[in-house]
């Protein structure tokens, strides 16, 4: 098996790392990296703003974002995939490509779990330094800014990391909205080939598993690191 | 300069100050004692309105601090608060924590900030230091630290709420030098805190507090030589041991 794992690879590669580019369009584990990265990039400022809102005095502030976290978090991603694959093209006037539809799902469905990552960085933060802060005369922004966020995600990058990896799983489910990925990519590597689903798949399963193994190692060690800190080592010394 | 009057707070059903009526004049140094639970840190917590108060007025440099038009920031930038746990923000450096308040708030340039923060530093014997985090710092070197921030956007009045009650025994004494320095300073300064002898050497005013009553407000000599009220007499008996 071993021998053909290797034989469709050095055969195939191309296919499994960047799709049909430049025949065709994008696609592969470089696709999927670059699906999941653009989900995070564009999620992440968004959460933050729904965690600022989540944790407001004001309720018409606050309401709305929990409600909007329950139901993204109360829902299969998949139901998410469909509402946006039929929803937006009805709301917009016009067809997305699967990449597109997958990306705006992502945003959408993450916005709510990287939010209650921020929440809770936020949330863990002794209450001395909110009143620090106020003592001092900076105003609720200006804490927020200058003293909670810059703690809250600092504190909370191993958990980023660790949603960066669901996130990257969850690229695959746009296989079935025919977003170019790696997922897809080994489809159409098994369509060709017909007979050695397990390798193909295998291969598949192997390449998640170390993208994803390599970023709970950078996780751990920003925890560990953060750990350190906060024990008050000398990492920080100048 | 701190004018308390009929102040009283509520914590739900609890009374956690009743009917409070106080002042400390410009330049004095006032220590408040009194039990645990009496109501200290509610009280002086109230000078730049960390707490909400139900009833009564207090006054900080002729601003009504629970007033309608009161602007809580710019109230709160004039009033030092040195808290018990230092609360130093962890992520800055020493200097950055002095800095902070008057780059933002008051617009002025950064070199000149960072000098009166270097002078600041001086003050507190915490210079050596500009560059560290506080978490690489002792308990009273950080609380040196957080005096000098508190410093730092020039308030009329310092409010200290047990500024040694979280540090180790060898570490309260350089804290309270620096505090004794700048009550020679001539600060006005309302201090909670159990440090008799600083209270005997420092204070111009000692308050004894029970039960969200201040009960008894006399200058030192007399406090602990002859209090009149028969609780101030009992917890002076305590605390001799
Ligand atoms: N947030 C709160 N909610 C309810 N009760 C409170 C709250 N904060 C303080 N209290 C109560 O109010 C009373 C006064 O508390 P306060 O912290 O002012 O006492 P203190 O004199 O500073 O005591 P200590 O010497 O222990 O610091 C206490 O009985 C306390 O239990
Ligand atoms: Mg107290």
């Amino acid at each position: 098996m071993f021998a053909n794992v290797i034989d469709i690879l050095s055969q195939y590669w191309e296919l499994f790392l960047i799709g049909q580019y430049p025949h065709g369009p994008l696609g592969g584990l470089v696709n999927t990296l670059i699906l999941a990265s653009l989900a995070l990039i564009i999620a992440f400022p968004l959460s933050v703003l729904l965690a600022i809102a989540r944790t407001s005095p004001f309720g018409i502030f606050r309401h709305p974002v929990t409600v909007w976290v329950y139901v993204m978090r109360g829902i299969p991603l998949i139901m998410i995939i469909f509402w946006t694959y039929f929803l937006v093209p009805s709301l917009i006037g016009r067809n997305i490509g699967g990449f597109t539809t997958m990306l705006c799902t992502l945003v959408l469905y993450q916005s709510a779990y990287l939010c209650e990552i921020v929440r809770g960085g936020l949330q863990s933060l002794p209450a001395g330094q909110v009143e620090a802060s106020r003592a001092l005369g900076l105003g609720y922004f200006r804490t927020m800014f200058f003293i909670l966020l810059p703690q809250a995600l600092y504190n909370s990058i191993p958990s980023l990391i660790s949603q960066f990896i669901s996130i990257i799983k969850e690229t695959s489910l746009g296989y079935i909205i025919n977003a170019q990925e790696m997922t897809f990519a080994a489809n159409q590597v098994n369509n060709q080939l017909l007979v050695k689903p397990f390798e193909v798949y295998f291969i598949l399963a192997v390449t998640y598993y170390i993208l994803c193994f390599g970023l709970t190692q950078l996780a751990q060690w920003f925890e560990r690191r953060i750990e350190k800190k906060r024990q008050g080592s000398d990492l920080l010394a100048t | 300069m701190i004018v308390f009057s009929k102040v009283n707070k509520w914590y739900g059903e609890y009374q956690a100050l009743a009917d409070v009526n106080a002042e400390v004049k410009k330049g004095e140094v006032v220590v408040v004692c009194g039990p645990s639970g009496s109501g200290k840190s509610t009280l002086i917590r109230t000078v730049n309105r960390l707490e909400e108060i139900q009833g009564g007025q207090i006054l900080y440099n002729g601003h009504d601090v629970y007033g309608v038009d009161a602007n809580l920031n710019s109230l709160r930038s004039r009033v030092g608060f040195v808290f018990q746990n230092f609360n130093l923000f962890p992520h800055m450096s020493v200097l950055d924590n002095i800095m902070l308040a008057p780059l933002k708030l008051k617009g002025l340039n950064t070199s000149y900030v960072k000098n009166k923060a270097l002078e600041l530093l001086d003050m507190v014997g915490m210079s050596h230091k500009a560059n560290a985090y506080p978490n690489q710092l002792s308990g009273g070197q950080q609380q040196r630290v957080a005096i000098a921030r508190a410093l730092a956007m020039e308030p009329p009045a310092m409010l200290f709420d047990e500024p040694t009650s979280a540090l180790d025994p060898e570490m309260v004494g350089e804290v309270l030098s620096v505090m004794k320095s700048l009550a020679k300073e001539g600060m006005t300064m309302m201090c909670v805190t159990h440090e008799m002898n600083f209270a005997r050497e420092v204070a111009d005013k000692v308050w004894f507090m029970d039960a969200g009553k201040i009960l008894e407000t006399s200058d030192p000599e007399t406090f602990f030589q002859n209090p009149t009220h028969p609780r101030a007499q009992s917890f002076i008996r305590d605390i001799r041991g």
